[in-house]
């Protein structure tokens, strides 16, 4: 509190000093004392002995520097030059606590009146910066949209013909050449897929039922068989059969995914075990494998960890929401170099073992 | 015969002592061209309180030095400093008494 209104104390000192040299000068064509309307001050000399003074209470203490006294405050100021004779000088305010009160409630109002400008500024900076960015992803997302819509009737035509023809009847040579168009054409469907479940039928109702999932599994197999042989992938499957209740699209894009990973990232010639028993399903392949790090991160969307292989990093992120949705808990091991193997475990609650 | 002269006498050294601002000091100012108001201000601003004043005074006029003056050194680049008085201390006292009386501050402020 004293040390509140010291600062002010010492400005007054200082006007009245000034004021004081100015008298100094023209005493005594001019005899008047200088007062102010903020405070009362004396002057005494060097002997103690009072020269003028304007103070309401004149019990003074020249051996201090500030000090309180019946109900004011006195400020002691020690001249450098004695005007009219004046060693000290003594500054006296009223000590009420108006003024004290009075500039903590200013300097509440400031902060809180900055406080919103700069908080508002910050607001009207950062949507300012961020419009843009929103603006592309609405395109880019938009542009998905369509683009999935307008794939749908052209990725069924290839399909359904591709399946027409059957291979047999064709030469060497346009074998291989149909083959790699049946595989294109399945890559594209996957991919089609992939994108329709993200843009298309997020709010799309689920239908749970009961799946075979060995059955399932075998499809799936079949499906991405033309796959493995162009790789040259030895398959090996384990498949006790096993029920789970879930939306069986789902399912399929799980394990359509999980697969195309297995492939994707597998060496030439290499390896591709499925395991399925109640409660867990396994996909082991043989190929680069992941470090630690990348396994933190391959469930983010958008990424793709290995440069030299296509996709649009899609998959997995696909697979971390049909986990999470049905509460399944995901395990991926890797070594790198040897392989990665990726382990589903269903909620015991979703399965049931298929009485033979 | 006696007691009148012992009264003229006696009238002699008061009014020695009670005019003797006037009688030592204003005379040889006003020729000087020295402002005894000026002197006075100047004092009060190094020696503050009364007593302080008139000892410091006294033993200027007694031993006058530059570095002991309240003129301030400019002063001194076209003047002389003054000479030592050799005014009785009697006398001395009594004039830088009246000389107080006659400047000082206190008491004439409003
Ligand atoms: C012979 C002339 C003379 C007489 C007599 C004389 N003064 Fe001065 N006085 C001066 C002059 C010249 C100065 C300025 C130069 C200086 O200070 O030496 C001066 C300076 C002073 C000052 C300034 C002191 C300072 O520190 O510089 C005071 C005060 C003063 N006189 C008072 C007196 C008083 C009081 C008397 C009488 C007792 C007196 N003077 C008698 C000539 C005189």
């Amino acid at each position: 509190m004293l040390i509140a209104q010291k600062e002010r104390m010492i400005d007054y000192a200082a006007e009245q000093v000034r004021r004081l040299k100015r008298l100094h000068e023209a005493f005594p064509r001019r005899n008047r004392y200088p007062r102010d309307p903020r405070f009362r001050s004396a002057i005494y000399d060097l002997e103690y002995v009072q020269i003028f003074s304007t103070l309401r209470d004149n019990r003074v203490d020249f051996l201090r520097d500030i000090y309180r006294t019946g109900g004011y405050i006195h400020f002691v100021k020690l001249l450098d030059s004695y005007y009219l004779g004046a060693k000290y000088l003594f500054i006296e305010v009223p000590e009420n606590h108006e003024w004290w009160t009075r500039t903590l409630s200013r300097i509440l109002i400031a902060g809180l009146v900055s406080g919103v400008f700069l908080t508002l500024l910050g607001i009207y900076l950062a949507r300012l910066f961020v419009r843009p960015m929103r603006r592309s992803i609405e395109l880019l997302d938009d542009f998905i949209q369509d683009t999935t819509h307008e794939i749908n009737t052209p990725v069924h035509t290839i399909l359904g013909n591709v399946e027409m023809i059957d291979p047999r009847n064709l030469s060497d040579r346009d074998r291989r050449r149909f083959e790699r168009i049946a595989i294109a054409a399945r890559s594209i469907s996957t991919l089609y897929e992939d994108l329709k479940f993200l843009t298309l039928e997020q709010d799309r109702p689920l239908q749970e039922e009961r799946i075979d999932l060995a059955q399932l599994l075998e499809e799936r197999l079949e499906y991405f068989e033309i796959l493995f042989r162009t790789k040259a992938l030895r398959l090996h499957r384990d498949l006790v059969p096993t029920v789970l209740r879930a939306d069986r699209r789902l399912i399929a894009r799980l394990i359509d995914n999980l697969l195309s990973n297995a492939v994707k990232y597998n060496r030439r010639g290499g390896r591709i075990e499925v395991r399925l028993r109640p409660g867990v399903l396994e996909i082991v392949d043989t190929g680069v494998g992941m470090s630690p790090e990348e396994i933190e991160e391959i469930f983010e969307r958008y990424h793709r960890f290995n440069d030299t292989e296509g996709g649009f990093g899609l998959g997995l992120d696909i697979v971390r929401r049909i986990t999470e949705h049905y509460g399944m808990r995901i395990e991926v091991q890797s070594n790198k170099g040897e392989g990665t193997t990726m382990r589903v475990y269903f909620d015991a609650g979703e399965t049931e073992r298929r009485e033979k | 015969m006696k007691p009148l002269l012992l009264s003229l006498f006696c009238a002699g050294t008061l009014s020695a002592v009670a005019g003797s601002f006037d009688r030592h000091c204003v005379p040889c100012h006003r020729k000087e061209g020295v402002s005894l108001r000026q002197t006075f201000m100047n004092a009060l601003l190094i020696y503050s309180g009364e007593h302080n004043m008139k000892a410091g005074l006294k033993y200027f006029l007694y031993h006058p030095s530059i570095e002991t003056s309240v003129m301030g050194r400019t002063y001194f680049r076209n003047h002389r400093l003054k000479k030592p008085s050799s005014l009785p201390e009697k006398e001395m006292d009594a004039a830088l008494d009246e000389y107080w009386e006659r400047y000082k501050v206190i008491g004439h402020l409003k």
